[in-house]
């Protein structure tokens, strides 16, 4: 009996302990899956962001303003378009208008040597102005300020 | 004598500086040709007419726009005219009386602005086609930059409508 007892007392010990080592392991696995699996949407969130901040990028939203107004389909490439002070050009001085009433945009554009100074008015009272140098603007744009300046240009040929 | 002189001269100034485009907001309103010169002319005869003083060039292009707005809503108002109704087709070929300074390349809007309510109509027609801002319509109209700001937005959708509903 009191070997059996003591018998009992090893086992149930080395019981704790075998439960202890695998319960360790056990949640050393869980952790080392939880970390992956984290690491994973992790890369996955990182990989969602970016591919946001590209779309975004690509779409000219953040570049020009998300609100109503132009919807620019395209990054500017190599950096065509460039931010300039608004000097409030009229129509007359304008070399081509862009009238979109149901986009709540107007475009003007003059041509300066080989860059298009560009004007945008939108409906929320916003006017925004740029200089687009149209040696860097690739023909087939989608962009819509860049779009706009090689329309100009064209105008004026 | 003198004072003759300065009135005819006060006068060429105004036909050769201010006609063409009030002739435009009076068109945009009354949508025919005739009636739209005679509004322009009404207002160039209040103006020699008026003694108030006008205190800058901006003043005095407000001051015309607004009374030329206000001669085409009275017209607009008359017994006359509300029994007049004017044809779409006859007013879509008149719409190319509208003599803008520089080319449009969408027609079919401008005469989606046309069909408009009043107070939808000459805010969207100084914005867009007259290049006023926000701020010079609000002053020109009487009316809070925000009201302005609104009406442009559901002007906007309003033309979308239009537009939309006129496609086959």
């Amino acid at each position: 009996m009191g070997i059996q007892e003591i018998k009992g007392n090893e086992g149930i010990q080395e019981y704790f302990h075998r439960r202890q080592t695998g319960q360790q392991e056990g949640f050393q696995e869980s952790l080392i899956q939880n970390l992956e699996s984290r690491k994973q949407e992790g890369k996955g969130i990182e990989r969602e962001e970016s591919t946001t901040r590209k779309s975004d990028k690509a779409s000219g939203v953040n570049m020009l303003g998300s609100t109503a107004g132009i919807r620019v389909n395209a990054v500017s490439q190599r950096e065509a378009v460039q931010p300039a002070e608004v000097r409030h050009m009229s129509y007359e001085e304008s070399d081509n208008i862009e009238i979109a009433v149901t986009e709540g945009y107007t475009l003007k554009g003059k041509v300066e040597g080989e860059q298009v100074y560009v004007e945008a008015k939108y409906e929320d009272g916003r006017t925004e102005a740029y200089h687009v140098d149209t040696v860097k603007v690739q023909e087939q744009t989608q962009h819509k300020i860049e779009q706009f300046a090689l329309e100009t240009l064209g105008s004026l040929a | 004598m003198e004072h003759k002189f300065e009135k005819s001269q006060r006068w060429n100034y105004l036909v050769e500086e201010y006609q063409t485009m009030l002739y435009r907001i009076a068109f945009s309103n009354l949508k025919n040709r005739a009636d739209a010169e005679d509004a322009v002319q009404e207002t160039f005869l209040r103006y020699m007419k008026d003694e108030k003083p006008i205190l800058n060039r901006e003043h005095e292009k407000a001051w015309l726009i607004r009374t030329t707005i206000h001669i085409c809503t009275d017209v607009l108002k008359s017994s006359w005219h509300r029994t007049t109704v004017a044809l779409d087709e006859f007013m879509m070929a008149e719409s190319k009386n509208v003599y803008l300074p520089y080319q449009i390349k969408d027609d079919r809007t401008l005469e989606a602005v046309l069909k408009l309510p009043v107070h939808y109509r000459n805010p969207i027609y100084l914005f867009y086609y007259e290049d006023y801002s926000i701020q010079e319509i609000a002053g020109v109209l009487n009316e809070k930059e925000g009201t302005i700001k609104t009406r442009l937005r559901r002007g906007r959708e309003e033309v979308r409508k239009i537009l939309t509903e006129r496609r086959p």
